[in-house]
């Protein structure tokens, strides 16, 4: 019974109107509860030139110590539970998770509510998390990983100027700059009642979660109405190309424009086969994977999203609480050989012009939509993700993710998606990020024209080698004064 | 309500017991079959509904490239079994996993390769089917195998960016000298480049090592086990027994401490580890037990050397020591990431002292037992869903071919003693036995 509640709570998307902070609760007799908390703010809220407060902010909290507690005395309690508290910073959201037995119950949401409501702000503990925030762009995001490193830049790129244009973790300037007292103000104006969801599951007990609203309530300001105003992306002109200039073995391409659809918008579920169709992170069975690795053998892999999925590299699926309220369509082309740079790129742009002028044909239409409605129940496997979604199912005014996707899907139609990919895709004004060594002989190719034809080290079938003689002279339309080479080490400065 | 119906009934006591030490920590009752072609099967019904998770062993990893020359091959096998049958070719087998709905990948380590797929639990049989087919008829041309090989490279070239990456194989191959763990999954460069001219012997690896003897099949999920019996009967009956058994090289005994350095070519923190020899892992010696023990003791959040060198004295942003379970004789290891180069020297004297420490003076019982509840119930936290219990039961049939080594090895645990944790860190953290490696990159 109480299940259905929430789900009707959330049909009628109640959660942003109240003063009080929001409840969303998944009971079920699991004896492990979960704990989901998001603020809606994040890096968004950022104040100017203070890049990287909201995420400091969450870090203070859970990697820091209580007003009774130091972290060490926080770990202590903790590693006997196998429990922690782990922050996520988004652009409009803020998550704290974690899981317990419910043995520990009350011992861990002890310290869970005085890590969320009353942090310790000790110097010692803000000069670690500041420093390890410093490092991870510094070295982590510039030094190891090229893929997330070119993805980061592409939003970066896509959204300069707004309040999305930097990295969630902030920027290295301002992170060096940052007071206790710059995050004390930010928990103070955005750690809100009216900003909280308080999400629950698993076998908590009766009345729990009563409980649990009673305790924050009060706790914190009421707060004001967030901004959610739309973001004044600036119009991308032909083709722009920013190429990171690193030390690498390979090169690494991120492709992307903004898109004006979210979860609940009419087209969403069009462009979310659209996504399948062309492939989804690690699934096989898309179109440039299959076109790009299977066939041609040029890289690991190579994927789309029309919606946020960081540190792909280390995940199946996107983590839940990311809503935004903008999204860039993505092309992510992992690390391909340098000789082979010019026509993957080329091939990548020739899929996506193929499929904006063709659209998909009934049996990939038929197969994907069969995919998706199945695959949307492996989305949901544990109560920790059933319980995110749920909360960004309340954060764009849709049913439960499942319900929404699998009823949706059961009444699209072929034309709908069609339709869709003509309205909102296109490959003539779009942002390229390329990760590579010696960026000025690559920038040369990419913009003078000249054909790359591919040779491959085993034969290929005849269709194969026809194709790549138009991949090779593929129009790339890059212009000298649209690219910009940036040392690794400007980037996120 | 149908599901929390189910979960109270029989989830719930299940995973309590996990978390009291007299009581089994696998919390699921299983059934385990033997096919006369030596194929092995547990099925293990959970309460999550509608959902099947199968995972299928093939206890095969790089610990079995024991050729030179052929390092990284289990991995690109893992790639090859992806290339299709003469009935089901590559877009039909794609095909049918995407109308299933089905999420669907494998992966390679030292000792394994795994192949799983989580599905709807209709699907059930089609999976196994599809599956039987690829183990049994895999066939591919040479240019589809030199195509692959350089997707393998790709996935070298993915990693290549990591400097822990290079610091892991660097340590293997200072560490061993004839073991076959001296190279990592992925192998070396010059073998992975060599790839596509290895067609024949890439026929030879599948035919050594993909047979039922060497192959458990793990169904997880809203199943019975009789049905998923008669199924796999049905489709991997027929699969022909081998004969090969690998010869893989025994390890010397260490005579003295190694170390070995790697410049990184860009900008990085600086970054060491410090390995120990250790033996296999066991479910019947205490050792391997207390190194596990030692690991949390030594180098977990909650250990002393984190909170001074992480928390308090801030050199070290990256911490983490332990022993992960192999077939063979392996390493223990420490690694830290230090914040400045000049501190190299002091975190390196730190955790060398934390492992004497343990020779020298005994743990406290209450430090130990906190160990313990913390393994009991992180394991009982991991079994969420049945992809993560078919996930856990697969690396541990790899090593012990059942789930009853789990409860075994914490059964294990609760024997440790102070006593022993002194007694294992005196056996093998001597200086015959241990290797240091450091990274440090180019100055900004």
């Amino acid at each position: 019974m109480r299940a259905l509640a929430v789900l009707l709570l959330s049909v009628a998307g109640l959660a942003f109107a109240a003063d009080e902070p929001a409840v969303v609760t998944l009971p079920n007799s699991n004896p492990i509860v979960t704990f989901r908390f998001v603020f809606r703010t994040g890096a968004a809220a950022d104040p100017k030139s203070k890049e990287g407060a909201a995420a400091l902010t969450a870090a203070m909290l859970s990697e820091g110590g209580t007003k009774e507690l130091t972290y060490k005395q926080v770990i202590e309690k903790m590693f006997p539970m196998a429990a922690s508290v782990n922050s996520q910073v988004d652009k409009e959201m803020t998550t704290f998770s974690g899981s317990t037995h419910r043995d520990n119950l009350e011992a861990y949401y002890k310290v869970f509510r005085s890590m969320v409501l009353d942090p310790g702000w000790r110097p010692e503990d803000f000069e670690r998390v500041r420093q390890d925030a410093i490092n991870y762009l510094k070295v982590s995001l510039r030094g190891s990983n090229d893929e997330e490193l070119g993805k980061e830049v592409l939003y970066d790129q896509i959204y300069q100027g707004t309040r999305y244009g930097h990295e969630n973790v902030g920027t290295i300037s301002a992170l060096e700059k940052m007071t206790i007292a710059d995050l004390q103000a930010f928990y103070k104006t955005h750690y809100t009642q009216r900003n909280l969801i308080i999400g629950l599951a698993g076998g908590f007990p009766v009345g729990f979660a009563d409980r649990v609203k009673k305790d924050f309530e009060g706790k914190m300001a009421v707060g004001v109405k967030e901004d959610l105003e739309p973001l004044d992306v600036k119009k991308i002109e032909g083709r722009q190309v920013t190429m990171v200039e690193k030390q690498t073995r390979s090169v690494a391409y991120s492709i992307g424009f903004p898109i004006d659809v979210r979860r609940g918008d009419p087209d969403f579920l069009a462009l979310l086969v659209t996504e399948a169709y062309l492939g989804q992170h690690r699934n096989s069975t898309g179109l440039l994977y299959q076109r790009m690795r299977e066939l041609r053998g040029l890289n690991y892999g190579d994927y789309v999203y029309i919606e946020y999925f960081p540190q792909g590299m280390y995940r199946f699926e996107p983590a839940p609480n990311l809503g935004r309220i903008s999204q860039i369509f993505q092309i992510w082309i992992r690390p391909v050989e340098p000789p082979t740079a010019e026509f993957a790129l080329r091939l990548a742009m020739f899929e996506l012009d193929k499929l904006v002028n063709k659209g998909l044909d009934e049996e990939s239409f038929e197969r994907t939509r069969s995919f998706l409605q199945k695959y949307t129940n492996l989305l949901m496997k544990t109560n920790d993700a059933e319980l995110g979604y749920l909360i960004d199912s309340k954060y764009y005014g849709i049913p439960d993710y499942r319900s929404y996707v699998q009823n949706g899907l059961a009444k699209l139609t072929l034309a709908d998606v069609n339709r869709a990919i003509k309205k909102h895709l296109q490959t003539e004004n779009l942002d390229i990020v390329v990760v590579a060594q010696g960026c000025e002989a690559l920038k040369k190719k990419l913009v003078n024209g000249e054909p790359s034809p591919m040779t491959y080290n085993s034969p290929k079938p005849e269709e194969v080698m026809a194709e790549d003689k138009t991949v090779a002279s593929y129009p790339l339309k890059i212009k000298e004064d649209n690219v910009k080479i940036v040392p690794v080490d400007e980037v996120f400065q | 309500m149908v599901r929390s119906l189910l979960l109270a009934c029989a989830l719930v006591p299940a995973l309590l017991a996990a978390t009291a030490p007299s009581q089994k920590v696998f919390p699921y009752s299983y059934d385990q079959h033997d096919f006369p072609n030596g194929l092995r099967l547990i099925t293990i019904p959970t309460d999550f509904p509608n959902v099947v998770s199968v995972f299928i062993v093939v206890q095969t990893g790089s610990r079995n490239e024991v050729e030179p020359g052929k390092s990284g091959f289990a991995h690109l096998f893992e790639h090859m079994m992806f290339r299709g049958t003469k009935d089901n070719p590559p877009e039909k087998y794609q095909g049918i996993l995407k109308e299933a709905g089905a999420a669907s990948n494998a992966f390679t380590s030292d000792d394994l390769t795994a192949y799983h797929t989580t599905f709807s639990k209709e699907d059930l049989d089609t999976i196994l089917r599809l599956e039987a087919d690829r183990f049994e008829h895999l066939e591919y041309s040479p240019a589809i195998l030199k195509t692959e090989s350089l997707a393998v490279l790709g996935e070298y070239n993915k990693n290549s960016a990591s400097p822990v990456q290079k610091l892991y194989e660097v340590l293997r191959d200072t560490a061993f000298d004839k073991s076959t763990y001296k190279h990592t999954t992925m192998g070396y460069l010059k073998d992975v480049q060599d790839m596509p001219q290895q067609y024949e012997y890439s026929k030879k690896f599948f035919d050594r090592y993909y047979r039922p003897e060497y192959t458990t099949i793990i169904v997880a999920g809203d199943v019975k086990p009789a049905n998923v019996q008669s199924q796999v009967a049905k489709y991997w009956g027929d699969w022909k027994r081998g004969s090969y058994k690998a010869e893989i090289p025994v390890e010397p005994a260490q005579k003295g401490p190694r170390s070995n350095h790697v410049n990184w070519p860009s900008a990085t923190l600086p970054w060491m580890v410090i390995a120990y020899k250790v033996p296999a892992y066991s479910d019947t010696v205490k050792d391997m037990a207390a190194l596990d023990l030692i690991g949390f003791l030594g180098f977990s959040e909650n250990s002393n050397l984190y909170q001074r060198l992480v928390i308090q004295d801030q050199l070290v942003d990256y911490l983490e020591g332990g022993y992960e379970n192999h077939v063979d004789p392996y390493l223990f290891t420490a690694m830290a990431r230090v914040k400045k180069p000049k501190d190299m020297k002091t975190v390196e004297e730190s955790i060398l002292e934390t492992f004497h420490g343990f020779k020298d003076t005994l743990v406290s019982q209450d430090r130990l037992e906190e160990v313990k509840k913390h393994l009991r119930y992180s394991f009982a936290m991991e079994m969420d869903n049945s992809e993560a219990i078919a996930g856990t039961v697969a690396r541990f049939v790899a090593l012990r071919r059942s789930p009853d080594t789990i409860n075994k090895m914490y059964e294990m645990y609760d024997k440790v003693t102070p006593e022993d944790i002194q007694a294992v860190a005196k056996k093998y953290f001597a200086e015959n036995g241990r290797t240091i490696v450091t990274l440090t990159g180019a100055e900004k």
